[in-house]
């Protein structure tokens, strides 16, 4: 059935149920992907799917309901499914249905084409022969996959209000798995795949996973100790993300952030920017409006190391006296509105790589790191994390070391970056997030190692 | 569910393209989330989600399509879609079903869809009720209760047909200690492959006094230190241990690929032999059971390692074709959208031969790892890290001052030879387990043990 068939069904029911402030939430993703393993194609995937969410208010209250199941009888079930989850909700909701901003930005997210299955498996060859061809210590089990994956959302509500929008990455992954007398290795890289430099795209991705589970062959070990640690950016935009939810205004509000009451104080050392994109330079993700249907803009969230605001949706904002900033998020078409950052980063500071290592003078240059879902708690902002990287002497990058931890605190850490490198490393988006951050350099990091 | 005609003309349609197998995985699931946070109820939300997932073979390889459109016309067009990617279309073949039914060991009582709201919301009411109570530090609760009634049919071009109903129920409780200048957390999340009976196994006031108990140890903690030293791991969660450091890497995922520490070692020692290591998806209710496997083979009782010996490893249809091994019932997806792969179901290490307390005697200084979080392991060199969610040293064989903050690291194969006590404690404790095949809920457990020596991430 089609949007418009789906949605008469679900309003003509909603008025029969006596609703009349409500929004469909329309989600659908269509992805392809190919997989190579030992240089052969191994398995070819597509999926479509198509789920729509209600929400409801009823008696100042809000209900939600989701499905899958595009048929007139589902719809009617979904409608009588938020009536009742409605009904027993106790929170009063105070924002109701969103009208509509006044204006939206114009859109720069690229336009998406997705990549033809027959472009898919041509890529995914090219990588898989190119990771045997790299090295001849590159053995079997090496993989590599290519992926196109789209999304369309549409926001449909009782105040006339009508969105939509829909974009799309294609992306490659590789995995090299390296082996030197009884030592096995493996490292994995993920790149976007620019539809005009597939070649290019491919390249930089097969070097990059190579050389680094290369790099790993060897790998000594850490005495235990306190240690200068640079965060390369890719490592640094990962602690970023899994601490993120320190912004959101829902936890400060509910006591689960550590910025409670921050607003307007020094959180991080002075050279530390953090800013929200939703349309990024270089980013094939992006939007105009959030989860809502608010308009988005770019905002600085810390500025020159100091807080400027905690990241919003309408209902925290309005509890908190001030605009929405338009983050609010669903992290798939069912969920309840949360709050999400859109292209999340740390932005650039001054200094070159090779700067950052003469500032850093010893220390370790931390290029892997690993369980950051169990081993970094965004409550207490304590991390300790699995790592790997290399020994950095007199300001130049040695030996590869592994199996030690890096621990400290997220507040912490933001207050002792003591400096930033000037190339952002902007991440994949999974979803609708995405993140972004130079290299860091942190003075006297504690380490456990042997 | 599909009517057999469609099903025996999709099964055509997919191995049309020089397949050698195919099969459709078809799913009704619907899953029902309350939560409640600031002493209300917040949120009630459920959804349903419907879709098929076909896939084809040929050797080992695999071409998959998705869909949720389950109109004829939608099947049949993924269903040439997958033909048309494993080669060129000839005509639809002749498949003919024949249904199986498979025994239910998993009897629900109270099946969520059938309850009231207002039941779900009580349940959720008390536990968060009894965190709150627990101490007047907690400042917050808040509480999740989500239940999942999944239905499947299977068929594939062996003939088989079969369908099977799986609930399940956990409740997850969050709550934060705060001393006015800073907040720890603790959590309980139990769960059962069960309807809402399952709080009469345990209730949800244990669950709220547990999250509590956590988040007030963990305010009165200081940080762990950091460095090598033995480690006493209690049982439960605790099995997470066995889940990272060893269990990914006797998936067919990883071995059937050459991908494993675990490769050509069946029949070798590559434990102490005081460890003996199941993988069970018959246990009646358990969060990690199930009547079949997303394949529609029967899940069953898999000894991994026996005495410390490996003797077998987790075998789906691809592993099997791939390792020329049999099947084992390990076969598991997260939802139609995904292809499946091996995967564990309950996973423990069994009782051992020493008595808990002479397992805490025997150590003069190190860690007592009393609850642990989730990890994650590289299967290839058997690298791993998992998080203490509630942790003490111990001095002199006894339990002293709590400790906050530390994670433990190692390599799979070296901690299976250091895990030289194992206590008489076997219990199990429950997450979602995240792989290839997205997120499957699992069961980890283990008696008390002790692990001689491993790296401890602290300050």
């Amino acid at each position: 059935m089609n949007f418009e068939a789906l949605k008469n069904a679900l309003v003509e029911e909603l008025t029969a149920l006596g609703i009349s402030e409500y929004e469909i939430y329309y989600m659908s993703n269509s992805d392809t992907s190919v997989e190579t393993l030992n240089k052969e194609i191994s398995s070819f995937t597509s999926g479509n799917r198509g789920g729509l969410c209600l929400r409801v208010v009823y008696d100042g209250k809000l209900g939600y309901a989701s499905s899958e199941l595009m048929d007139t009888e589902e719809m009617k079930e979904l409608a009588r499914r938020a009536l009742e989850n409605a009904k027993h909700v106790e929170k009063p909701d105070k924002v109701g249905i969103f009208k509509g901003s006044d204006s939206y930005e114009e859109s720069r997210v690229p336009e998406y084409r997705a990549l033809s299955a027959e472009e898919l498996k041509r890529a995914a060859k090219e990588a898989g022969e190119a990771i045997f061809a790299y090295s001849d210590k590159v053995k079997d089990g090496s993989m590599s996959q290519t992926v196109s994956t789209g999304f369309v959302i549409r926001i449909v509500n009782s105040h006339g209000l009508d969105l939509s929008t829909s974009c799309g990455v294609n992306a490659a992954i590789a995995e090299a798995v390296v082996a030197e007398g009884e030592e096995f290795q493996s490292a994995f890289a993920l790149e976007e795949l620019k539809p005009e430099d597939i070649g290019g795209s491919l390249n930089k991705l097969v070097g990059k996973a190579t050389d680094e589970a290369l790099s790993k062959i060897g790998a000594g070990l850490v005495p235990s100790g306190k240690y200068n640690i640079i965060f390369d950016g890719k490592q640094m935009r990962q602690l970023l993300s899994v601490f993120s939810s320190v912004f959101s205004a829902r936890m400060v509000l509910d006591g689960m952030s550590m910025l409670k009451g921050k607003i307007g104080e020094k959180i991080a050392a002075p050279i530390v920017t953090v800013t929200d994109d939703p349309q990024r330079d270089g980013s094939s993700i992006g939007t105009t409006f959030d989860a809502e249907g608010v308009a988005t803009h770019r905002r600085a969230v810390v500025e020159n190391g100091v807080l400027i605001t905690y990241l919003h949706n309408r209902e925290t904002a309005l509890e908190m006296g001030v605009e929405s900033t338009a983050n609010a998020s669903k992290g798939d078409y069912s969920s309840p509105v949360s709050i999400m950052p859109h292209s999340f980063a740390i932005e650039p500071g001054d200094k070159s790589f090779d700067e950052l290592l003469a500032l850093a003078g010893d220390g370790i240059l931390v290029t892997e790191l690993k369980g950051l879902h169990a081993g970094a708690n965004p409550i207490t902002g304590d991390f300790s994390l699995e790592s790997a990287g290399f020994m950095v002497r007199d300001g130049k990058v040695c030996e590869a070391v592994k199996s030690f931890t890096v621990a400290g605190n997220f507040l912490s850490l933001l207050e002792n970056i003591s400096a930033l490198s000037n190339e952002l490393e902007l991440g994949v988006a999974t979803g609708f997030t995405g993140f972004a951050s130079p290299a860091v350099l942190v003075p006297g990091m504690s380490v456990a190692g042997k | 569910m599909l009517a057999q005609r469609l099903l025996e003309e999709i099964l055509g349609i997919a191995v049309s393209g020089g397949a050698d197998f195919a099969e459709v995985y078809c799913e009704l699931t619907r899953n029902g989330r309350v939560s409640l946070r600031n002493n209300l109820i917040d949120t009630i939300a459920d959804e349903t989600v419907s879709g098929v997932g076909i896939r084809a073979f040929r050797g080992t390889s695999t071409v998959y399509g998705s869909t949720s459109d389950i109109s004829r016309e939608g099947l049949i067009k993924c269903a040439r879609s997958v033909a048309s990617a494993m080669g060129e279309c000839r005509e639809g073949q002749n498949i003919v079903l024949r249904e199986r039914i498979f025994p239910n060991i998993h009897p629900v009582r109270i099946v969520p869809a059938s309850a009231e709201v207002g039941y779900k919301t009580e349940l959720l009411r008390a536990a968060c009720a009894s965190a709150s109570e627990y101490d007047k530090r907690i400042v917050q609760a808040v509480g999740n209760l989500m239940t999942v009634d999944h239905t499947i049919q299977i068929a594939n071009t062996e003939g088989l047909l079969t369908t099977d109903r799986h609930v399940r129920t956990r409740m997850a409780v969050s709550a934060i200690a705060s001393n006015g200048t800073e907040n720890q957390s603790g959590s309980s999340s139990p769960g059962r492959g069960m309807g809402l009976e399952v709080f009469e196994l345990f209730t949800p006031e244990e669950i709220g006094r547990t999250a509590a108990q956590q988040a007030i140890t963990n305010l009165e903690a200081v940080y762990c230190p950091a460095g090598t030293m033995p480690v006493a791991i209690e049982n439960g969660f605790g099995g997470v241990i066995f889940h990272e450091a060893c269990g990914h890497s006797l998936e067919a995922t990883s071995v059937g690929i050459g991908c494993s520490q675990m490769c050509g070692k069946l029949g070798q020692k590559i434990a102490n032999e005081k460890v003996t290591a199941i993988d069970d998806g018959t246990i009646p209710g358990a969060w990690g059971s199930v009547n079949i496997d997303d394949e529609g083979n029967p899940t069953q009782r898999n000894v991994l390692i026996e005495n410390g010996v490996l003797k077998n490893y987790m075998i789906d249809r691809l592993g099997s074709r791939r390792m020329g091994m049999p099947m084992t019932g390990n076969s598991r997806r997260e939802s139609y959208l995904y292809e499946p792969t091996s995967r564990m179901t309950n996973t423990f290490i069994d009782n051992g031969p020493d008595k808990n307390e002479d397992i805490i005697a025997s150590i003069d200084y190190g860690l007592y790892a009393k609850s642990m979080g989730g990890g994650s392991v590289n299967p290839l060199t058997g690298a791993f890290n998992f998080a203490v969610t509630e942790g003490y040293i111990i001095r002199n064989g006894k339990i002293c001052e709590a400790v906050r903050g530390a994670s433990l690291i190692g390599t799979g194969s070296q901690i299976l030879e250091d895990i030289d006590m194992v206590g008489q404690n076997l219990a199990t404790g429950q997450g979602m387990c995240g792989s290839s095949s997205g997120s499957v809920p699992t069961d980890v457990g283990q008696p008390l043990i002790r692990v001689s020596k491993i790296t401890v991430g602290g300050r």
